[in-house]
């Protein structure tokens, strides 16, 4: 029984450890016919322990993440705000579809040259990408929650005359709350997404700027484990969010 | 008209007065100077800009943008499609087969939340800067989503139907193709929609960082010169070009996907 | 009068399930254009036993054989009719569409198929409804367009697992009818699974009663009863038969004693 389990726990990696194999191999051969553009994943495991131990890796990092992180905060209160008002109110729905259709459909990745121009590099500008990244998925996603309410709660809110404040938190709000969850699942993914995004074509810092640098000293080891980590970064968060999701379904009487 | 439609018509009006309130809202804040124009120019300067660049107002303007667009559009299609195509080949023959699907989706799991612009130093390295690198990062990153979703659809095929086809002794063939690929179609479809987003994206980004002829290389030329009315002629532009794609993709869903409207 | 009782013959059939024997060794055969109902409470094995007849499940023990064939995979002359219509249908084909695919399975020229599915639409009364898609339909329309795919197969019997189950009373009264008319026309035969002993009653030349959890001195299959009410029948008539009330009575008897 326990050959079964080991086999099922081994699975997932065998795949990708074909393909790391089969490129290891391809890789050695091309750095020894003189090229520069590949390197092996076993020089990309040595460059990136060089780049743990140097701090570099963890400044970096912890920059990607950091302004993620804040980005999404203001992208999130933002959307949530708005979300909220328009799920509440068919009339202000009504009444923003227009502008929210206009406004929306502009790629992130178009407002870098504008926040380069207001604000240079540095946080700011990067924060600020991701505040308007995350701040429509939130928007929509919440107003939709919103909207699907089950009518009868928010009679019982206006039997019981609730205030709009004591409506929203001791109703809207848990209503909603699995599905905030959900929508704040992608709001991390997004975030993460476009910041790494930002560093690659402009910002100088953070994990995207460390790979681009990398590829230009004409470094491939540190490249491939600059983009190794990212994956395993993204990964890893997104793991983690799924997991939180489901104790939180689990808390709000969406999952048994 | 009676009174539903009457009040249809009110607010679809109502939200153009908001829309307006709001473009009103950023033509005091320019012409008045409450944010500098050097940020934020006015929408006056706006649209001249996007005028000239489109070659619409004679032979004033130089009609760089029009070309500008031709190429970012080109771009995204370009590796949409191609994405398209590769995704739902490869996703069918992974859905199709529950063994290859258990050795290969934790991998496909990893992959998802990779950045696609994340594969354009790895793509500079190999193919040098030119349109052909940027072309392949675009098909490449896209193809992810849709190749996620088709893999999704194949896979969940309603189980009363799998025994349908055993009752008809359908073939492998046949399955797949009268049952396997219209299930997963609408999976399919959001998956593309998805990916589109993500053509423009990487569009954009590659034609910054590796100063390819575009829309995204256009502004941030812009930007670096100052040239904040060019710079939001550009935006404007990206924008419209989001939005087109989206509604005539979404069109096409909707015409596909008739049956499931009662 | 052999070749006609090896038409289906169910030999020594058992099921077993997570550990579990849900259906004791059963024997009985079927003649051809027999209309073979079967009821019992849930858990029975009525089901199981069908979808083993189907081929759709292998028995643990025994044998189905159809015609001395043994059934070990689903055949086209072998139709079966899923109680959850909706799932069974294709979603984004019309009616027309979905009758076509049984025929495009057993790779009917495409000049045959447009009369075949206008004549077996016809005989479930959908000929008006031919483009429209399942989700525009009403219970019953579904469950009259599975059938109709069913009858495109030109099957030699018929499976159906407690088919008009999910409709209402009225829809369910009038498809029994519909359905004892498509059989008698065209000499079918069926096994019919159905929690409804009136419904079994109506329908059947025989009822065959099954028990749940089996044991030794209890076999799965605990009653067999002909039913020798004159063809055809009608809701209102029939159903005031005194051999109708008979076999009722019967039946239920049967089905409170085994419950305990």
């Amino acid at each position: 029984m326990t050959e079964r389990r080991l086999l099922r726990w081994l699975r997932p990696w065998v795949f990708p450890a074909l393909l790391v194999g089969a490129f290891e191999w391809y890789a050695r051969r091309a750095a020894a016919l003189g090229s520069d553009a590949l390197a092996p994943p076993s020089a990309a495991a040595r460059a990136f322990m060089g780049a743990a131990l140097d701090g570099s890796l963890w400044q970096a990092t912890g920059f990607t993440l950091g302004t993620a992180a804040l980005g999404l905060l203001l992208g999130a209160v933002l959307g949530i705000a708005l979300g909220l008002v328009l799920g509440l109110s068919r009339r202000a729905a009504q009444l923003g579809s227009l502008s929210i259709e206009v406004l929306r459909p502009v790629p992130s990745v178009a407002l870098i040259p504008l926040a380069m121009l207001s604000f240079g590099f540095g946080v700011r500008m990067e924060l600020a990408i991701v505040a308007f990244a995350t701040f429509w998925p939130l928007l929509v996603l919440v107003q939709s929650a919103v909207q699907q309410i089950e009518p009868r709660l928010l009679e019982v809110s206006r039997v019981l005359g609730l205030s709009a404040r004591e409506r929203a938190f001791k109703i809207v709000l848990p209503a909603i709350a699995a599905r905030l969850f959900v929508a704040l699942r992608l709001g991390v993914a997004v975030a993460l997404v476009v910041a790494v995004t930002v560093e690659i074509a402009a910002n100088p810092h953070g994990m995207g700027y460390a790979m681009m640098i990398a590829q230009q000293s004409f470094d491939p080891a540190l490249m491939l484990a600059w983009l190794g980590w990212i994956g395993v970064v993204g990964f890893a968060i997104n793991a983690g969010m799924v997991r939180l999701q489901r104790v939180v379904a689990r808390r709000m009487g969406v999952l048994p | 008209m009676n009174a539903n439609g009457r009040v249809g018509v009110m607010n679809r009006l109502g939200s153009l007065a908001v829309l307006c309130a709001l473009i009103a809202l950023w033509w005091m804040a320019s012409n008045a100077g409450w944010v500098s124009r050097v940020f934020l120019p006015t929408p006056q300067a706006t649209f001249a800009s996007l005028l000239e660049g489109l070659n619409l107002r004679g032979s004033n303007g130089n009609g760089e943008l029009l070309a500008f667009t031709q190429a970012t559009v080109g771009r995204m299609a370009q590796g949409w499609l191609l994405a398209s195509l590769f995704g739902v080949l490869l996703g069918a023959a992974i859905g199709v087969s529950p063994s290859v699907r258990a050795w290969v989706q934790p991998t496909l799991e990893f992959i998802r939340p990779l950045p696609a612009s994340a594969l354009l130093p790895l793509a500079i390295s190999i193919f040098g800067l030119n349109p052909g690198m940027v072309l392949f990062v675009v098909a490449f990153g896209a193809m992810w989503p849709v190749l996620l979703a088709t893999v999704h659809g194949f896979a969940a095929v309603e189980p009363r139907l799998s025994e349908v086809a055993r009752c008809l002794q359908m073939s492998r063939a046949a399955f797949v193709w009268k049952m396997g690929l219209p299930n997963a179609m609408p999976d399919i479809l959001a998956g593309m929609r998805l990916a589109l987003t993500i053509a423009l994206i990487v569009a954009v980004v590659g034609e910054m960082i590796a100063s390819q002829s575009g829309l995204g290389q256009a502004i941030l030329l812009a930007a670096r010169a100052f040239r904040a009315s060019d710079l939001f002629a550009g935006i404007v532009l990206l924008g419209l070009i989001g939005f087109a794609s989206n509604a005539l993709l979404a069109f096409a869903e909707k015409r596909l996907l008739r049956w499931q409207q009662p | 009068m052999s070749a006609a009782a090896d038409f289906l013959r169910f030999d020594g059939v058992a099921i077993r399930l997570g550990g579990r024997e849900i259906l004791s060794p059963t024997s009985f055969d079927v003649a051809r254009g027999e209309f073979v109902c079967i009821v019992g409470p849930s858990g029975c094995g009525k089901t199981t036993l069908l979808r083993a007849a189907s081929g759709l499940v292998t028995a643990s023990a025994g044998e189905v054989r159809r015609k001395g064939v043994k059934m070990s995979e689903p055949s086209r002359e072998v139709a079966f009719v899923f109680q959850d219509y909706g799932r069974a249908l294709l979603p984004w084909r019309t009616v027309e569409g979905n009758v076509s695919l049984a025929l495009e399975a057993a790779g009917a020229p495409a000049a045959e198929r447009a009369p075949r599915i206008a004549e077996v639409l016809g005989k479930v009364g959908l000929a008006k409804h031919a483009q429209k898609f399942p989700v525009q339909l009403s219970g019953g329309m579904q469950q009259r367009a599975q059938i109709a795919r069913c009858l495109a197969q030109k099957p030699e019997l018929m499976m159906m697992d407690e088919p008009f189950g999910a409709l209402d009373a009225l829809t369910r009264q009038s498809l029994q009818d519909e359905l004892a008319r498509l059989v008698r026309d065209d000499g079918l035969t069926v096994l019919f699974v159905t929690h409804d002993l009136e419904e079994a009653i109506y329908l059947g030349d025989r009822v065959i009663a099954l028990q749940a959890n089996p044991g030794p001195g209890r076999p799965s299959l605990a009653r067999m009863i002909d039913v020798k009410i004159p063809r055809p029948r009608d809701q209102l008539t029939t159903k005031e038969h005194p051999e109708y009330l008979h076999l009722r009575r019967e039946l239920f008897a049967f089905i409170e004693q085994s419950h305990d």
